[in-house]
């Protein structure tokens, strides 16, 4: 009888739990440091001119506006700040520089491309994802609309088509994937920026670029890439003349976003242990408490499957 | 001459292209490696170039700005814009106010200065990670110090649009500030010098608006080969002019009077402007306002006298250089008469009465020709040239 | 199971007052959800990029689904425990839960984007299990399953031996009365194994639903944010269990002119102060484990918040309810078990919508008319359902003829 029982448990066991177990045991808590290097961005916030031309070629690629170039040389937008929205993945904000007003420093914004990115780490259709070359992408056909990476991302980058009834989108910056796939090919933006203040290539050679501008000219940067770290890091860095929070850059650590929550999620739950230990736990208690308060109660299924 | 320079500059600024396929610092004394490469043995493939140290220039070889090229015509990249002109000569005299030519032509290895093109790839895609392509390395030389300076970072300001067809209009003077993007240079109205040593008369009145504006003299008249560093310090802050001999800017107009006659411009006190009917007893009033000196004393420098009378200067063969307003005479010309010349009516001369029996038979009452009436213009002749406009007004662009 | 207690469907007359302003609820918001089907969320929801979950994230899904715990804590203490005589509040509450968990279904539908894309989770190749939502969303579903199958067989005592068919669809009435008896057979062998998979599936997704908001570190003020967040919203979970059923046995009976079950009800709200203790003395600990309490007098809307949902919410019900007299007063019972309700409401409200401070925020959110509306439609569509179902089914205790007052 006992044996019996004991099989059905751990069938109905595997049946209820097992099923969400094995969909998570695969997917292993991802650490940084074993992240393929993929592809990144180097801003130089110094260079900035704030000429607003990576917003047109944004929005001229992805068909997002198709306001004139002129338009683009209007400086009034710079009054409030401006923030990522279904029709803009990138924003150039304008930031006064308290040291030299003749000298605002402008800073791009856009989807950083986390390497342990918290919108894919919560999507749970697998819509957003990272790929080898350090995009994240996004899947339409997946995406439910639950706009939980939305909560999720600590740059409150991904925006929403609340106004499209039918297919709304999380809307965000898609780091040109068809144009990079070519040989030789930039994200829209990087290649009009008339500055340079955009460089594409490997994030550890951006990353070693980087620290040796902050070592080649020490007076002028923050001994700090915006990036490196933060969150875990990011695929797009930032340097800049000025500490990242006067800019209004997030703080956030080092720590990858998704990291609390996915350790939650498998130690409780990996190989369904913790649940499946309730369940024997449960089980026992029933059995026991029936012995004391029911004798005369009437039983229903157990005895029969026992 | 001046289009030979230009022709001769474009020339150059081609050839860079062609002397970026070998070593850029070939046919010059080759600097150590280290100073550009990261590497002691860098290759064609892997020049493992140091970043770009732009902000923190390394010595270039001293050069002066006047043996500068005047202009560089930049076409490289163009193709929705027509080629920028840029005012090399000017951009070099800038440059004196601050680190001299490395200030633009960083890491320059000894020899002859080198163009952007000669270090900068014109592909992105091919470039080097740790510098700007030749887009970058321009636009960053030029808003580096624009976006800062007069704030203009629209494209428009260096790129005009594309027109078809359209040539490349070269600014005129290369040392003409005014016509560049200066902001606008407060003109003073009169600078009053004081001459210790003139005991007794030691002030000097200039009087800097008239010279401008009744004496219609150009900037550069005076302000002769000037750059940016004779009015700024390296914080683009104004400085006094200072001058070697005080008398070298008058002395070109006023020869006779600095070498003969201190008084001219030495006096006890501070002295009024130029007023022509107490220097002349001629007054400008009504009929002469707004003429300016030289259209009746055209002899440049010392001014010669005129005689008073009318037909002195309007005489019989003499045509209005600009439209007439005959009403100003208190008679308004209908259209009829206003086609006819002044001598058709004033036959003995300008100042004269009409005559108007030479064409009619009895004299017409012209009192109906009340000056109320719609003035009609006599009209200038075709090749009178168009009054010029101060430059000071205004900094005009050139694109 | 049923020795002691019997039930029997509700007789009482359907229509009252009350229901038809419900009815008038449930219309507005049924022509507000065309709307928003047709015209998009933006027109009818103040969301915007910066707040993308709002009123119906935390009341109708996260509040729902935490009100819903009186299901799995009475069926666990009646069932696991064998507390037999709180077998009496065991069909209501799974009805609750029922019902619960459908509108959690049906609100979470009229927020989704792409609510046709519902079911993506179930596709094996979309499974993601990186995501908490991914856990909750299986959850949600498996227990659906498991809520359903309970109560099938109460359905099913309903109609067997007495299936009647209209017209000609009376010759089926005997394979309909077998069809049914084998369910409730099937149903019946396994009850066992479902009841504790129930437990189960709510404990995993009662706490993952606070694991939710873990994601947002940067975001989440920090009153509400703590890594026992999962923990916090499963102790309150089964805190709001008991009272939930009380307050919601109570509304029954006074709706439908019923005496109140008080003596089902006061031996079964004497665990309330325990289980709410637990979570009291938790969350203070955690506040002060975390060094947070200074913010408690910042003076912000946060601060009052929390302060609101801790003091009217917890310490105060706790208080109540330590007392026995307290307990056996109806009118006490009924407040103490209200005010616990609307703390794990404003708890929820709390941790998905005014802990939650995103960056670059051009206004704050503050639910629109027509979201309230829907909300509220929500509500009252499950209050007739509820109403509809403990008529039609044996859902509430059969009474007593010896007390049966006047509908009220």
């Amino acid at each position: 009888m006992d044996l019996n029982r004991r099989r059905f448990l751990q069938f109905l066991g595997a049946g209820a739990v097992g099923g969400i177990s094995t969909a998570v045991t695969p997917a292993e808590a991802s650490s940084v440091e074993n992240i393929s290097d993929g592809y990144g961005v180097l801003v130089d916030t110094t260079e900035c001119i704030g000429c607003r031309k990576c917003e047109f070629a944004c929005n001229r690629e992805h068909h997002l506006t198709d306001l004139p170039l002129e338009r683009y040389e209007d400086t009034s937008v710079f009054e409030t700040e401006r923030w990522l929205q279904a029709n803009a993945y990138t924003v150039v904000n304008r930031h006064p520089n308290p040291e030299n007003a003749a000298k605002p420093t402008f800073v791009k914004s856009q989807c950083l491309h986390c390497l342990d990115p918290a919108c894919a780490s919560a999507c749970l259709v697998g819509a957003l994802q990272r790929q080898e070359n350090g995009a994240v992408t996004y899947d339409a056909w997946k995406c439910m609309g639950c706009r939980y990476c939305m909560v999720a991302c600590p740059f409150q980058v991904p925006a929403y088509e609340y106004g499209n009834a039918l297919t709304p989108q999380v809307r965000k910056c898609t780091f040109c994937a068809s144009r990079t796939a070519q040989e030789g090919g930039l994200p829209a933006c990087v290649e009009m920026c008339p500055q340079n203040c955009l460089t594409y290539g490997k994030r550890s050679e951006l990353l070693a670029l980087a620290h040796e501008k902050i070592a080649g000219n020490p007076e002028l940067y923050q001994d700090h890439v915006y990036g490196e770290s933060e969150a875990g890091g990011t695929s797009w860095l930032y340097l800049a003349a000025r500490p990242f929070t006067e800019l209004k850059f997030q703080d956030i650590g080092p720590e990858p976003i998704p990291h609390l929550t996915e350790t939650i999620q498998h130690s409780i739950f990996k190989f369904g242990a913790l649940p499946l230990m309730l369940y024997g736990m449960l089980g026992a208690v029933m059995r026991i408490a029936k012995g004391g308060h029911g004798r005369h109660a009437e039983t229903t299924a157990e005895e029969e499957v026992s | 001459m001046k289009y030979l320079i230009v022709i001769a500059c474009v020339i150059t600024a081609s050839a860079f292209p062609s002397a970026a396929q070998e070593h850029p610092a070939a046919g010059a004394e080759v600097p150590a490696c280290i100073t550009c490469h990261v590497s002691e043995n860098p290759t064609e493939q892997d020049a493992a170039l140091k970043a770009c140290p732009r902000p923190n220039a390394e010595a270039a070889p001293a050069h002066e700005s006047s043996e500068s090229p005047d202009f560089f015509i930049l076409d490289k990249l163009s193709d929705i814009y027509v080629p920028v002109v840029f005012p090399h000569k000017l951009h070099a005299s800038m440059t004196e106010m601050g680190i001299g030519c490395e200030q633009c032509h960083h890491n320059n290895p000894p020899g002859p200065i080198l163009g952007c093109s000669a270090c900068h790839e014109t592909k992105p895609e091919q470039a080097n990670l740790k510098q700007p392509a030749l887009k970058g390395a321009y636009h960053r030389q030029c808003l580096g110090c624009h976006r800062e300076w007069d704030h203009e970072t629209d494209c428009v300001v260096c790129h005009a649009k594309r027109e078809p067809g359209h040539p490349v209009a070269l600014p005129a003077d290369s040392t003409d500030i005014m016509g560049m993007l200066h902001p606008n240079i407060e003109e003073p109205d009169i600078k009053v010098y004081k001459a210790e040593d003139m005991e007794g008369t030691p002030f000097v009145s200039f009087h800097h608006r008239e010279h401008v504006q009744l004496f219609g003299l150009k900037c550069t008249a005076c302000h002769q080969r000037e750059n940016c560093s004779s009015c700024h310090n390296s914080e683009q802050q104004a400085l006094p002019r200072e001058r070697e001999d005080p008398h070298q800017d008058c002395v070109r107009c006023h020869t006779e009077q600095v070498n003969n006659d201190c008084t001219f411009c030495h006096a006890e006190t501070e002295r009024p402007g130029f007023n022509h009917e107490q220097r002349t007893g001629f007054v400008l009033s009504t009929f002469h306002e707004g003429v300016t000196c030289t259209q009746c004393h055209p002899q440049k420098g010392a001014f010669t006298g005129q005689k008073p009378e009318c037909n002195a200067c309007h005489a019989a063969d003499w045509v209005p250089t600009k439209p007439i307003d005959h009403a100003v005479t208190g008679v308004a010309l209908d259209e009829t008469h206003a086609q006819l010349g002044c001598v058709d009516c004033h036959t003995g001369g300008i100042g004269t009465p009409a005559v108007c029996e030479a064409c009619h038979d009895e004299k017409p009452d012209i009192s109906k020709w009340s000056t109320n009436a719609a003035p009609v213009r006599v009209p200038a002749p075709e090749t009178s040239a168009p009054v010029e406009e101060h430059k000071g007004t205004g900094a005009k662009r050139y694109d | 199971m049923a020795a002691e207690i019997s039930y029997a469907p509700v007789q009482r007359r359907f229509f009252t007052p009350g229901v038809y302003v419900l009815l008038a609820l449930v219309l507005t918001a049924m022509a507000l959800a065309v709307y928003r089907f047709i015209f998009g969320l933006e027109s009818v929801t103040n969301l915007t990029n910066q707040y993308p979950w709002g009123l119906w994230i935390g009341v109708d899904v996260a509040t729902g689904v935490a009100l819903a715990a009186g299901g799995f804590t009475t069926s666990a203490l009646a069932h696991i425990f064998h507390r037999k005589r709180f077998e009496a509040v065991v069909r209501p509450a799974l009805l609750t839960a029922m019902l619960g968990y459908t509108f959690v279904g049906l609100g979470l539908m009229l927020d989704l984007g792409r609510y046709y894309n519902i079911w993506h989770p179930a596709w094996p190749t979309m499974w993601q299990g990186n995501s908490v939502l991914f856990e909750v969303g299986m959850c949600v579903m498996a227990y659906l399953t498991v809520l359903y199958s309970e109560f099938a067989p109460i359905a099913c005592e309903r109609f067997i031996g007495r299936v009647n068919l209209p017209g000609r669809l009376a010759s089926w009435n005997g394979i309909v009365d077998r069809v049914l008896r084998s369910v409730n057979g099937t149903l019946g062998r396994v009850m066992v194994l479902l009841i504790i998979a129930g437990v189960v599936l709510s404990c995993m997704h009662q706490s993952s639903l606070g694991a939710l908001m873990l994601i947002a570190p940067y975001k989440m003020h920090a009153l509400w944010y703590t890594p026992i967040l999962p923990l916090l919203f499963l102790m309150s979970a089964i805190a709001v269990g008991y009272p939930m059923v009380v307050f919601e046995s109570m509304l029954a009976s006074r709706s439908f002119g019923r005496k109140p079950e008080m003596d089902v009800l006061t031996p079964l709200s004497a665990f309330i102060p325990i289980f709410l203790g637990i979570y009291m003395v938790t969350k203070i600990a955690d506040l002060l484990m975390r060094d947070a309490y200074p913010l408690l007098f910042e003076g912000s809307f946060q601060s009052f918040m929390f302060l609101l949902e801790m003091g009217g919410g917890v310490i105060l019900p706790f208080a109540m309810l330590l007392s026995s007299r307290m307990r056996r007063s109806s009118r006490m019972l009924f407040s103490a078990s209200m005010l616990v309700v609307l703390g794990v409401l404003i708890n929820r409200v709390n941790v998905f919508i005014v802990a939650y401070r995103p960056p670059h925020t051009q206004s704050a959110y503050i639910p629109s008319v027509a979201e309230v509306l829907i909300t509220a439609g929500l509500i009252a569509t499950l209050m007739l359902v509820y109403r509809v179902m403990v008529t039609l089914f044996p859902i509430l205790p059969k009474e007593h003829p010896a007390h049966l007052p006047g509908d009220n």
